[in-house]
């Protein structure tokens, strides 16, 4: 047995490096892991094609409808109602009538075949969310859709996370609204700090931050 | 000697010592080592005796672990880590999702929400009203209709597992029509023009040729459409078979009245009630209306008890919750009959009948039970009926023959209880030949080629028809053979034309209660294959194809409400049924009057021939359930048993043979054989073997067997043994041992509760059901106001944890033991409600079973003659929960109402909290046992689950959440609608179902306007409340309300040994 040393010689210059490797790569991939697979990068953003090209900004922004005019049981259930295609023609038999746009709503009517929108905002199956427990107390739209008004295309904003519902089911005074403003995109609280405590008591508003609240 | 009433409940210092009692063969634990003591209350014969086989399920947390075979552990390791690097490539986004609205969105309904509609189910013949909830169009779960008389709003396991079976992929989807060479599925357009010429052909005969055999309906406008046809043809004969009937019961009040009269029971009225062989808390058609009716009269708060004395061969649930049970044979029970007819019926006081007994000392009870115990029971009983005067009832079962009817006829109208509690209505088929002769009359006719159409409306008379009739031969020799049918089952496939039928849950129809209310049956989704109901093809038989069942059924509406009826159709749909419909109350004159007479001495039973009786089954009934998986899979509510029929024998009269417990027996009867396992269990009489009814199905599908498909036949079908002699029981069987084994799958020693060392849990087991006397009861609560808490002495209990505090809601529950009747409802709406899989035979062998809900039957005392009490046991909601201590990823955690929340998604599977759980309520998916959704055909099984509960996967533990998601959808709405919850609004679902209202579940917290607390909070204060483990010092929600009982000490102080 020449040499007792298991290692060539040149791997005494190459240490620092070996440190450097060691040091960069694990938090290269806790923050590739950490970054890459949060919700802000998966999810945020995240901005499918319709099959009609309907526009909230149009709608919603310019003409000024309500979205309760569309989705109608936002304030009393779980869902807040895609409409039926009955509803877009409400108008749309009189308005733009010729519109090739407007050519899958009739299709759809003559068809009896539903238009399959793309879901935007999807949870996990495993969560039972309520717009009616949302809406119906003081959240506005905004606060979870964001400037819906302002999208030709509907496009997610916030993470819908579970630590970005749970930010507010710990404090929501700041995304409290008095309920005659709950569709306004364009509300703000103004200088009154304390209105968001004001209609917490005035609903009477504790958010419950237990497990079954949305997993069951 | 035990005696009838085997031993008292015993306050807890006594409790150590424990009687030494000798049931004969139970003698001897296992040899060597120290010998527990012998438990109070028992759940089966091993664990009494404490063999082997009790003690390897209850030492093992999760019996069998599961290896994975023909996978090294190498491989295993490859496989999991390249699932995981798949499973990370492809989490980036869930795959994209799509919205669908309807085009145009119907009035009322709302995607996502729950809509109620009224309906009814009918089976053999009487009809139960229904609350189907449904969601985006399609029914999710069955509840009962609080306004139906049948019903007041609790279900039976049937009514709850009817769901699965309209979703049941296995049901006939398509018309087969066999006339050809081959095969060939068809419309139903093809078929009415194929019969169009057959049946003018028919007609001009008047008819003769045509034959139809039906089930038992109630319908009126079926009955309405059998009268139309007979008038088209005159000649053509009808036929009514139900292979488990009531025809005695009916036979009976003809020997009686000389009228077919139909008799009814107001339990809530009778103080002393006498059942003879009779089930009337199990297989009675008003079974879930008596069970809340009887149920008044057993809460010792509320003011008298009633008191019920059960003869009966086999353990029935009736049996299980008497004050007084006497195990005779079945043929016994005519003499026990005539018995107590003698002695209520002799003048004076019932002393009077025998010599012996005449004025010779001060108990001639005492001197009359030296020579006849059973004598002195019937005495004693009589005694008690005659002190009761005219609230009281004596009833027989459908086993029993005409002759014991009839007598009881007489004991009720002496009694005077005819008008109180027992009334009669005339009944609405009196001409009906009985069920058997119907069925020999149309064997005759076939045999003889007398019938060239036969059209069978449901049923499966190849299958269930007697065995000495030779229905299925003389069936071939009929040309056009025509069966509308759920299933494809045995009688389907030997007809030239099987038709799809309609399930009750997609058709219009009418049936009517037990009681004669008049029910509407209304679809809740249209057909999901193209099916029709038996009126719809009776109306196609009449030459009017097509026919609307909606408008059929309002055409027969309009008849039975008259003036008027238009409206009252909108309310009867609505509501579910016609309001002051029921039959008008008749009353019979006797038509004879039997003398009182010395029934002589009970024929001894010990060496008396072999008795096999034949019982309805609680799972599939007469075999018409038998490819439910829930229903397969509900543990009979007396033996536990799932997945199997077996021959129950007493453990005496099995030794005497040498059969032990699951051997395979060999049951020869009037030259007819059959193999059938052993299933040893107390308190049977002696040289009784009974068996259920409905198993060893061989063309159910692939839950219930299919021998074409090579689906495996579940238990053993012993109708070939059943003949028309004897359809109840039969006496002259001969029993031996074959030497094989067979396993059966009973839960009754799964999940035994506190395994810390035998003796301990032998001592502990005791406190876990409390049973105490009515006159104890009486004498305790004037004393201690939480006497049944205090029956078990604790120590001073600390925590070591800092405790909540529970400010807001806090959800508790309290079952009343009392109540309990064990029927096991609850355990399959629970299943419904929450997506509880289905495992299959093989798990439940390892205990792998995933009710949320059980109810645990403990015997007690003597296995000749135990006692039983029946315990629902779900998680407790332990305010201090073990399980939530050991989880390491915070997967169970409490919630700030108190509920122990378990949250799947975080789950990993490691069952720590199964192994803390004292009351082993935890169920863990060892397999995907969804995997089979995925399959396209079962596409439509995937209708039945409920939205809002999350389907469980492979490797979560899973359990009882008090029904969370009915609780957040109340909370939801009443903030929405900013008003409180009043109590009682929320219901969990095995509340709901419970036809007792055994279960209460509520605010503890609650108090309403006026400062009252909620039912629930009254509950658990009550003086029989108590908490089960309380020693434990986990704090569990659930309450437990005292077994009392009320026995009789004239019957207690006789010292009655079954032979």
């Amino acid at each position: 047995m020449k040499d007792s040393h298991p290692f060539p010689p040149w791997i005494d210059r190459a240490r620092p490096l070996v440190g450097a490797v060691l040091a960069v790569v694990p938090a290269y991939l806790i923050a590739l892991v950490y970054y890459g697979g949060s919700p802000r990068t998966t999810d945020v953003g995240y901005e499918p094609v319709q099959p009609v090209a309907y526009s909230h900004a149009l709608h919603a922004g310019e003409l000024g409808i309500d979205c309760r005019y569309c989705h109608t049981n936002v304030e009393t259930s779980a869902h807040a109602l895609v409409p039926p295609t009955q509803t877009c023609l409400n108008c749309h038999t009189q308005i733009a009538a010729q519109s090739a746009k407007i050519l899958p709503l009739k299709e759809s009517v003559a068809s009896g075949l539903p238009i399959a929108w793309v879901r935007v905002h999807d949870l996990p199956d495993y969560v039972y969310f309520d717009h009616s427990a949302h809406v119906s107390r003081g959240v506005g739209c905004v606060s979870c859709h964001g400037r819906v008004d302002r999208m030709e295309r509907v496009r997610q904003v916030e993470r819908l996370s579970m630590g970005w519902c749970l930010e507010c089911h710990r404090n929501p005074e700041p995304h409290l609204r008095p309920q005659a403003f709950i569709t306004r995109m364009d509300w703000t609280p103004g200088d009154d700090a304390s209105l968001g405590a004001k209609i917490r008591k005035q609903n009477n508003i504790n958010p419950s931050t237990d497990c079954s609240t949305c997993h069951r | 000697m035990p005696s009838l009433e085997p031993e008292q409940a015993k306050p807890s210092s006594q409790r150590g010592d424990r009687p030494s009692q000798s049931p004969g063969m139970l003698e001897g634990g296992p040899a060597g080592g120290e010998q527990p003591a012998r438990p109070a209350y028992w759940r089966s014969l091993a664990e009494l005796a404490n063999a082997p086989e009790f003690r390897a399920l209850a030492e093992a947390e999760f019996p069998a672990a599961e290896d994975p075979t023909g996978v090294s552990r190498r491989r295993w390791l490859q496989l999991m880590g390249a699932s995981l690097v798949l499973a990370g490539a492809s989490g980036c986004r869930w795959k994209k999702d799509e919205i669908l609205p309807l085009t145009a969105q119907p009035p009322n309904r709302l995607p996502g929400q729950f809509q109620r509609f009224a309906t009814a189910r009918e089976m053999a013949g009487s009809a139960i009203g229904l609350w189907v909830t449904s969601v985006d169009g399609r029914p999710i779960k069955i509840e009962g209709n609080p306004k139906h008389p049948g019903s007041l709003g609790a279900t039976d396991a049937w009514s709850q597992a009817s769901i699965l079976e309209l979703y049941d992929p296995d049901r006939c989807q398509w018309i087969v029509d066999r006339t050809g060479p081959e095969a060939m599925t068809q419309t139903w357009a093809r078929f009415a023009e194929w019969i169009r010429p057959q049946l003018a052909e028919l007609a001009k005969a008047g008819g003769a040729g045509l034959a139809i055999l039906s089930e038992a309906s109630s319908s009126p406008t079926l009955l309405g459409l059998r009268e139309r046809l007979r008038k088209r043809f005159p000649q053509a004969a009808w036929f009514d078979y139900e292979p488990i009937s009531r025809d005695n019961e009916c036979e009976g009040s003809r020997l009686a009245f000389g009228q077919v009269v139909r008799t009814h029971l107001a339990l809530d009225k009778a103080r002393v009630v006498v059942c003879l062989d009779a089930d009337l808390l199990g297989d009675h058609p008003a079974w879930v209306r008596y069970a809340r009716d009887f149920s008044k009269g057993r809460d010792p708060a509320a003011g008298p008890m009633n008191r019920l004395y059960v003869v009966e061969p086999c353990f029935t649930i009736t049996g299980s919750v008497a004050d007084h049970r006497l195990p005779l044979r079945c043929g016994e029970i005519a003499w026990f009959a005539k018995a107590l007819h003698a002695a209520v019926c002799e003048k004076g006081d019932a002393r009077g009948v025998g010599s012996q007994t005449k004025e010779s000392g001060a108990s001639p009870l005492a001197e009359l039970e030296k020579t006849s115990p059973a004598l002195a029971v019937a005495q004693a009983i009589a005694k008690d009926l005659k002190a009761n005067g005219p609230n009281t009832a004596v009833v027989a079962g459908p086993r029993q023959p005409p002759e014991v009817h009839a007598l009881v006829h007489e004991i009720n109208a002496a009694l005077g209880n005819v008008g109180t509690s027992v009334w009669y209505t005339a009944d609405p088929d009196p001409d009906r030949p009985p069920h058997v002769e119907a069925m020999k009359a149309l064997c005759e006719r076939m045999s003889a080629g007398k019938v060239r159409m036969l059209v069978i409306l449901g049923g499966n008379p190849v299958y269930d028809a007697p065995a000495d009739l030779p229905f299925a031969d003389a069936l071939d020799k009929v040309p056009a053979r025509i069966h509308l049918s759920l299933y494809d089952n045995e009688t389907s496939r030997r007809c030239t034309w099987v038709l799809p039928r309609s399930h009750y849950l997609e058709s219009w129809g009418d049936a009517r209660a037990w009681d004669g209310t008049y029910s509407v049956v209304q679809p809740l989704i249209a057909p999901l294959y193209d099916t029709r109901t038996p009126i719809e093809l009776l109306a196609l038989l009449d030459g009017q194809a097509d026919a609307d069942p909606r408008e059929l059924v309002r055409e027969r509406f309009q008849q039975i409400a008259g003036a008027d009826w238009e409206s009252r159709w909108d309310a009867a749909v609505e509501s579910g049924l016609l309001g002051d419909s029921a039959w008008p109350r008749t009353t019979p004159k006797l038509a004879r009057q039997t003398p009182a007479s010395d029934p002589g001495p009970l024929p001894d039973g010990t060496d008396g021939p072999w008795e096999v009786i034949f019982c309805s089954d609680a799972s599939v009934y007469d075999g018409r359930f038998a490819n439910n998986g829930w229903l397969q899979e509900m543990p009979d509510p007396m033996t536990k048993l799932t997945w199997d029929n077996a021959l129950l024998l007493s453990p005496a009269s099995a030794a005497s043979l040498g059969i032990g417990h699951g051997a395979v027996v060999k049951l020869t009867l009037g030259g007819r054989e059959a193999l059938l396992p052993a299933f040893l269990m107390p308190g049977l009489a002696p040289r009784t073997a009974a068996v259920a009814l409905g198993y060893g199905r061989t063309a159910a599908g692939k839950v219930g067997g299919d021998v074409e498909s090579g689906s495996p036949v579940v238990g053993v079908n012993v109708y070939p043994l059943r003949t028309t002699q004897a359809m109840g029981f039969a006496s002259g069987a001969a029993l031996a041992a074959t030497g094989a084994t067979y396993p059966l799958a009973t839960t009754q020693d799964h999940s035994a509760i506190d395994v810390v060392g035998m003796r301990a849990r032998g001592r502990r087991v005791g406190d876990l059901v409390r049973e105490f006397t009515w006159d104890e009861y009486r004498e305790k609560s004037k004393h201690d106001p939480h006497f049944a808490r205090h029956a078990q002495h604790l120590p001073p209990l600390e925590s070591l944890w800092q405790e909540f505090s529970y400010e807001g809601r806090r959800w508790g529950m309290t079952i009343d033991l009392s109540k309990c009747i064990g029927c096991s409802a609850c355990v399959v709406a629970c299943q419904a409600e929450n997506n509880v899989p289905v495992v299959g035979k093989d798990r439940v062998l390892r205990g792998r079973e995933m009710h949320w809900l059980r109810v645990d039957r403990y015997y007690r005392g003597d296995a000749a003659n135990p006692r039983a009490a029946h315990q629902v046991i779900l998680c407790q909601q332990c305010e201090n929960a073990p399980c939530e201590q050991v989880c390491p990823v915070a997967a169970t955690v409490h919630t700030r109402e108190g509920l122990n929340d378990m949250v799947y998604n975080r789950c990993v599977g490691t069952r720590y909290c199964s192994n803390n759980c004292p009351y082993k309520v935890r169920r863990f998916n060892f397999f995907n046992y969804r995997k089979d959704l995925e399959d396209p055909e079962n596409e439509v099984r995937k209708m039945v689950l409920n939205p809002e509960v999350t389907v469980r996967s492979r490797g979560v533990m899973e359990k009882c959440t008090f029904c969370v998601q009915r609780i957040q959808a109340a909370k939801i709405d009443a903030k929405n609608r900013r008003a409180p919850i009043p109590d009682g609004a929320i219901q969990t679902a095995c509340q709901q179902v419970c036809p007792t209202q055994a279960i209460v579940f509520g605010d503890l917290n609650h108090k309403d306007e006026q400062g009252r607390p909620s039912l629930v909070a009254q509950l658990r204060q009550a003086d029989r409340a108590y908490e089960i483990l309380a020693e434990l010092n986990v704090k569990p929600r659930t309450s437990y309300l005292a077994v009392v009982r009320n026995p009789n000490p004239e019957v207690e102080n006789l010292a009655f040994k079954p032979t």
